[in-house]
């Protein structure tokens, strides 16, 4: 990341005060800038992520994984030996379950889309979708972690974290990663966290609200605050010259000036006000409204047009979610949460020229069963075995379907897609080869796709 | 003494070997040694064996090395190297390597190898090889990631050197400073002045308290000319308080404590505080450092029996075991995870070891073999650890209580003869009471007329209104009743009872509200008596009274037992109590099959009009409650009701809660059923493979737990605490918390992975001394403090040394998270030095944490931040941004990021903004603004401000809008957020 032999000739150079202040000054920030932008393995794709999290487990049978031949067998008893199931007394017996919305093939691909996502449905011309995802935990808690680690277990740097650890930011008064979510999904701040990596890769939260981002809004008027920063600079700079002009510093006092900066870059990015009502309209944004999954997506769009690398949107928290153990048509409302605010990013992306740069990835932890413990039992349990998670923009091939679940939706058979596999094409897309991009913790190479083998999936790759 | 480790060619040969099964002397090699002579085998292990580990291996000890020779065994030397088999049996004169241990054609061990071998040494190889060079080496002796004799011959793993006790303690200084400043000269690095004394003492002081020294002790240290000055300062700051506090979360960043499990609801650990305080004060009265290793893993089994104070704090120690993660949703099924937890935790932590990795395979590095984490895996499974709840199984269990079992019993069961002698009296009076009941109840007879009766749905309310005609000392009775299920009764009731014509008096329990308490029966306006009663099995006053419920003075009530009751809110607020209670009012709560009433006994002769309502006050998924409105129309029954009533006299309870019975408990091990644990292959407790014994690990000797024995924790306990890599691992930890940096600077990793020792000889000096000392921590510093390293001025790096590793300047540093929040709270007066004990968690009994509401707080605190409550499953906001310690993983020595979002801390965060307005109120009790920068640089950084610092200050203020207040608050956060409050030098 650093070159140690220029570092030291810089600092070498900044301490016998022979350059100092001056040009060396900048340089030396830059190679201590944990954020400074750093090249890829190879060339990437896509410069940017958009994450897009469904929290709490979304059926793949009901929305993205048509399955006629369940609706066939609706009612039909199947072998009780599901990861989630099994044990359990009063699911001794299990019986297939037809899907409660209806497909349509859309777009000139055809790809058929469940009722439950009319709006994303006339995007499928942009999308990658993956119909044999899957994932080794059952549990929300685990395989949440794993969605956004790669770890099942212990915590993990997230996703996140890694390609800005790889990659730096582009806007140094933005956050790198930045996580935009109403409430705290399952596994809580750990989604997001750093963990080993230094703590400048950690996700910056935001919460849809009056002050996104803590610590943020001024609290005294900026022209006192002016006045309080000048002195401060003053009394660092004084204090940094009797002292050979230590790197560590310096650089603290470099952060006050982009965290003053932060304070109109972060409010603008918020800020909706030179947006177009056809805009606003397009991600069904009412005037001042300052929530909701709309607002998410367009906050997204506008901080990865101001250099954000990482933004991941969780559309709700623990509770509450697309959990439908007790009735399926829950997925309705949340569905239509998020289903036109998407399809309105995926086109304002797209007509702005940013999507080619722009990775947008839609997942969930992971699907719900075909089955339940009697046919017409409403919910359906969470299912490891094969969900769907979609890809669009930045270097993925659109219109396209990958994989495939069996005919009853049961376990992903064709051209299977683990999580970290998954993560390991996310990370490729961006320039990224996921076996090199490590950091050595405790005698271990730790790495997102962990220890065992995943591979980049090639198909998808545009 | 060469112990220089050669990690690069290591690594090389490391990973070929990782495959292989630990066998510390494989079948292979029992078999070569079974035919060699067991004089050939002794010279062999006496002489050659060693000699060949200590000057050959460097550069010859592996599978593929140097020249492409391998001494490592005796394949290796057959095969030879890139100029042919090294050795010819038999025949020395023909053996290259006797032709280059003799400075022939080849020259070895080269001269920065140490040289040409010693006359003695030469003989006994060319012996070796005249005897037909015996070798009972296969080259598969493998251990983990390390051949066998590489492994032995580990610097880190070696005795610790003999070193001779000092003459006066300035020698062992003058010692340490001598070993360092070789090192500096050899390098032509420079050495810094000493730092001046104000310096020193902030530095000394930061250090061993964590907090700043005040302007008056800098003065009084900067004057001090005596030579003891220094040691009566090092003496006064290991004497504070603040030192325990310091020092001990240092080790609680290495054992990633934390206040919850960390499974998937991340349940509250109410009573992990013991161990947080009992490391504080362990180093507090400098325990020695190897009873503190005891202690830890086996504390509960080493603490004398007899003495209570001990037993409990060898068991609360023990929670250094218990704190291990939790995982999943039914954290039991997942203990493999927390016994992998609890043994890379003990191998970092103690032995410098990455022990956790030998979990799915051998180490790929050092010497630790799968069959080596399985035998230290059965001693902790053969441990019960407390259990701290998780969304499977909501109850704790076994907590570990700190009072002897008689103590119990006596709190459990209060004396037999004492509660016979209560149950006799209360049994007398229940029979009197009912008897009495009884003959009133009789006369009800055919009376009662049911004027309304209703079910209430949860939530709901019924109202009822009528007029009827009584006659003096008739009733009028509200009677509430549970229905199938009960609980969550609390039932509200209004109700006004009205003269129709002539006076129109009129009565409700709304008047009750203020005087509940005044009497059962109450006496009320123009002659009315209002009775509390419960009406099952047998006709009852409500007799005893609480003037204060819940410990709230607000509620009050007229009861029996838990239930039934009539109470009373008498604030004008609603009160927060098991449910909502609506402000000033009157309530009624009947008890399971026990319906509880109000009654009315009239005074007067006419029509009355009855009006209100029955709510249901505590809405919850149950079955509501039901009530009845009756009148009991004979003149003679009120009458006999209050004289029921006024009968027995009241029975008041305590207003304060009666004392709980609170048995102290530790999250803390014991031992459990003790079992020899199962290989697991591939880390998978599903695939068992053969029973592995417990036993010490096999490099250090695998000595086996004795039969009987238990679990093993004992023994375990003397293994690590006796074992020379833990000494050299903490005064090597001991010097990273002074110096910023150890002289291994991977201080979690004293294995192949990590780094070698900058000044090995100083190292084993220091555990040396270390172990001499009876292990005491205090001892170290006051040695560590007395160099002149320590005390050196700190500077910028240099280019020869960027990361100054030769420590020819100090380390400027920045503050941790809690050293930086301590400090403000100190700079603004508001630091509670008071030392912290439990969390205010939830009652255990209202635990309901999932994974979708996982438990989660943040509690304000103005005490210092090692008593802040920590969680593992979401971090402290404030803790996350100044790179706190990790809860999850040891963290051996804080990182320091420089992001913008710190700058916004200073910029904005409320509390910083706070504790600035507290610190400029405090300045400004100082008159004249001249005083006042005096004093704020004194405060916060105990020096006089320079004239051009006033200047600067006087113009600040001057130019900065607003009133005094506004513009030294102004002052106070600029000072605050400069890089000299925040960084030491």
């Amino acid at each position: 990341m650093t070159n140690p032999s220029r570092r030291t000739f810089l600092r070498s150079a900044a301490a016998s005060s022979i350059l100092f202040p001056g040009i060396v000054n900048q340089l030396l920030a830059d190679e201590e800038d944990p954020l400074a932008v750093r090249d890829p393995h190879f060339p990437a794709k896509a410069k940017n992520v958009i994450f897009l999290f469904m929290t709490g487990g979304v059926s793949h049978i009901d929305t993205f994984d048509p399955k006629p031949e369940l609706t066939k067998q609706h009612g039909k008893e199947i072998p009780s030996d599901h990861p989630s199931t099994k044990g359990r007394p009063d699911y001794s017996r299990i019986f297939l379950k037809k899907p409660q919305w209806e497909f349509k093939p859309h777009g000139q691909c055809g790809t058929e889309v469940s009722s439950l996502f009319p709006h994303v449905a006339e995007c499928v011309d942009d999308i990658a979708l993956i119909r044999s995802m899957y994932t080794s935990h059952a549990n929300h808690y685990n395989s949440t972690l794993a969605m956004h680690t790669g770890s099942f277990t212990v915590p993990r740097p997230s996703i996140g974290s890694w390609a800005t650890y790889g990659l730096g930011t582009l806007n140094r008064n933005l956050p790198g990663f930045v996580v935009i979510a109403p409430a705290q999904t399952y596994a809580g701040t750990q989604v997001y966290s750093n963990d080993i990596l230094p703590g400048a890769y950690q996700g910056t939260l935001v919460v849809p609200g009056k002050e996104p981002v803590a610590n943020v809004s001024p609290r005294v008027p900026v022209d006192h605050q002016q006045l309080e920063l000048a002195a401060l600079r003053e009394i660092n700079t004084e204090h940094l010259a009797t002292r050979g002009g230590d790197p560590q510093l310096l650089a603290r006092l470099q952060t006050f000036e982009t965290a003053f900066g932060m304070q109109m870059a972060v409010p603008d990015a918020f800020d909706f006000a030179d947006e177009t009502q056809s805009t606003l309209d397009s991600y069904g944004l009412k005037p001042d409204q300052k929530t909701g999954f709309g607002w998410q997506c367009l906050a997204a769009r506008r901080l990865v047009e101001r250099g954000v690398r990482f933004v991941e949107l969780i559309d709700t928290g623990s509770s509450g979610n697309w959990d439908a153990h007790g009735d399926m048509l829950r997925h309705e409302p949340l569905a239509k949460n998020v289903d036109q605010p998407i399809a309105a990013l995926l086109r304002d992306l797209k007509q702005r020229g940013m999507l080619n740069e722009t990775l947008v990835v839609w997942t969930t932890e992971f699907g719900r069963t075909p089955f339940n413990k009697t046919a017409d039992h409403k919910g359906r349990e969470h299912h490891p075995l094969g969900f769907s998670s979609w890809m669009a923009g930045g270097g993925v091939k659109p219109g396209m379907v990958h994989g495939a679940t069996d005919e009853i939706g049961m376990n992903a058979v064709d051209k299977p897609v683990h999580v970290r596999d998954f993560h390991a094409t996310i990370l490729h897309l961006m320039g990224l080869d996921h076996e090199r991009l490590s950091m050595r913790h405790a005698g271990l190479d730790v790495r997102l796709t962990g220890v065992e083998y995943a591979h980049v999936v090639k198909e998808i790759l545009a | 003494m060469n112990r220089t480790p050669k990690t690069s060619s290591m690594l090389v040969i490391l990973t070929f070997s990782c495959m292989i099964t630990a066998t510390a002397k494989s079948q292979a090699e029992e078999s070569a040694a079974n035919t060699m002579s067991a004089e050939a085998r002794a010279f062999f292990e006496k002489e050659v064996r060693p000699l060949l580990v200590k000057r050959c291996f460097e550069c010859h000890g592996g599978s593929k090395t140097e020249g492409g020779l391998s001494l490592a065994s005796a394949e290796g030397w057959k095969l030879g190297g890139d100029s042919g088999p090294a050795i010819v049996p038999g025949k020395p004169d023909e053996s290259l390597l006797i032709e280059a241990i003799n400075y022939g054609s080849l020259e070895m061990p080269p001269a920065e190898r140490g040289g040409k071998l010693a006359a003695r040494e030469i003989a006994i190889l060319t012996k070796w090889v005249e005897m037909g060079a015996p070798d009972p080496r296969t080259g598969s002796e493998v251990l983990g990631g390390m051949t066998l004799d590489e492994a032995k011959s580990w610097w880190a793993f070696q005795p610790l050197p003999e070193v001779r006790p000092a003459e006066s303690p300035i020698e062992d200084i003058e010692r340490i400073d001598a070993l360092l400043n070789r090192e500096i000269e050899n390098r032509g690095l420079e050495l810094a002045p000493a730092a001046d004394r104000r310096t020193l003492l902030r530095r000394l002081t930061y250090d061993l308290t964590g907090l700043p020294p005040t302007h008056d002790e800098v003065e009084a240290f900067t004057a001090d000319e005596s030579p003891d000055a220094l040691a009566k300062v090092i003496d006064r700051l290991l004497d504070s308080p603040r030192y325990g506090e310091q020092w001990g979360r240092h080790w609680l960043d290495v054992v990633r404590y934390a206040d919850t499990a960390g499974e998937n609801a991340d349940f509250p650990l109410p009573h992990a505080w013991r161990y947080r305080n009992w490391v504080i004060d362990a180093f507090q009265r400098d325990m020695p450092f190897d009873q503190f290793v005891r202690m830890q893993l086996a504390g509960d089994l080493l603490a004398d029996e007899s003495n209570a104070e001990e037993r409990a704090d060898g068991i609360i120690a023990t929670g250094y075991l218990a704190l291990a993660r939790r995982f999943g949703h039914d954290s039991d099924k997942d203990m493999h995870l927390t016994y992998e937890d609890v043994i890379d935790n003990l191998g970092k932590n103690f032995l410098g070891l990455s022990l956790g990795c030998a979990r799915c395979h051998d180490h790929k590095y050092d010497p630790v073999g799968a069959e080596d984490y399985y035998a230290l895996y059965g001693i902790f499974e053969s441990t019960r650890f407390a259990f701290p709840g998780c969304e499977a199984k909501q109850k704790t269990r076994d907590m570990v209580p700190l009072l002897p079992q008689e103590q119990i019993n006596a709190l459990v069961n209060p004396k037999r003869e004492d509660v016979a002698e209560l149950d006799a009296a209360k049994k007398k009076q229940l029979e009197a009471r009912t008897a009495a009941g009884e003959s009133v109840e009789k006369l009800v007879g055919d009376h009662r007329r049911v004027l309304a009766e209703s079910q209430v749905a949860e939530g709901a309310s019924v109202p009822f209104s009528q007029s009827i005609n009584v006659r003096k000392g008739e009733v009028i009775q509200l009677t509430v009743s549970p229905n199938q299920s009960h609980g969550a009764d609390t039932t509200r009731v209004e109700w006004q009872i009205s003269e129709t014509r002539a006076a129109k008096r009129s009565w409700s329990v709304a008047e009750l509200v203020a005087n509940l308490m005044k009497g059962n029966p109450y006496p009320a306006s123009h002659g009315v008596q209002w009775c509390f009663l419960e009406t099952t099995p047998v006709l009852m006053f409500l007799a005893e009274q609480r003037p204060n419920v819940d410990g709230n003075a607000a509620l009050k009530s007229w009861g029996n037992g838990n239930t039934p009751w009539a109470l009373v809110n008498t604030d004008d607020q609603q009160v927060m109590a098991w449910t909502t209670l609506t402000a000033e009012s009157f309530f009624l709560h009947p008890g399971p099959n026990r319906p509880v009433a109000v009654a009315w006994v009239s005074p007067l002769d006419g029509e009355v009009t009855l009006s209100g309502l029955v709510a249901d006050a505590h809405p919850s998924n149950s079955d509501g409650v039901a009530f009845e409105l009756s009148h009991i129309a004979t003149p003679e029954y009120g009458p006999a009701l209050v004289k029921l009533g006024q009968s027995f006299p009241p029975v008041e309870v305590p207003s304060a809660k009666p004392e709980k019975r609170v048995i102290p408990v530790a999250y803390a091990v014991v031992e459990g059923e003790t079992k020899n644990a199962r290989f697991q292959k591939a880390g998978e407790p599903e695939q068992l493979g053969p029973e592995v014994p417990r036993r010490w690990l096999s490099i250090f000797g695998g000595t086996q737990v004795p039969e009987d024995a238990g679990s093993g924790r004992r023994e375990l306990s003397e293994w690590v605490a006796k074992h020379p890599l833990t000494a050299r691992v903490m005064v090597n930890r001991i010097w990273e918390w002074h110096f910023g940096q150890g002289l291994v600077r991977s201080s979690n990793d004293f294995g192949t992975q990590g780094e070698a020792p900058t000044h090995p000889e100083l190292l084993d000096f220091l555990a040396s001394r270390f172990v001499q000392s009876g292990y005491s921590v205090k001892a170290m510093h006051r040695l560590i403090l007395h160099t002149d390293a320590f005390q050196r001025a700190s500077a910028t790096p240099v280019a020869a040394d960027p990361d100054n590793r030769w420590l020819s300047h100090f380390n400027r540093r920045r503050l941790t998270a809690e050293e930086l929040r301590d400090n403000l709270l100190n700079t603004s007066g508001q630091l509670d030095l008071t030392p912290g004990k439990a969390h205010p968690f939830p009652e255990e009994s209202t635990w309901k944490f999932t994974q979708h509401h996982p438990f989660n707080a943040v509690y304000e605190t103005d005490k210092r931040s090692v008593y802040m409550m920590v969680q593992r499953q979401r971090r402290h906001p404030f803790l996350a941004l100044f790179d706190g310690a990790d809860p999850n993983a040891s963290t051996p020595a804080r990182e320091t990021t420089t992001v913008p979002t710190q700058a916004l801390y200073f910029i904005n965060d409320p509390f910083f903004h706070a504790q600035a307005a507290k610190l400029a109120a405090i300045i400004l009790e100082t008159p004249g603004d001249d005083a006042r920068v005096l004093q704020a640089y004194r405060r916060l950084f105990q020096r006089e401000p320079t004239p051009s610092e006033q200047q600067r200050a006087a113009k600040f203020l001057h130019n900065y809008p607003g009133d005094a207040r506004e513009k030294w608050s102004a002052l106070s956060r600029v000072l605050l957020a400069s890089n000299e409050f925040l960084f030491v030098e």
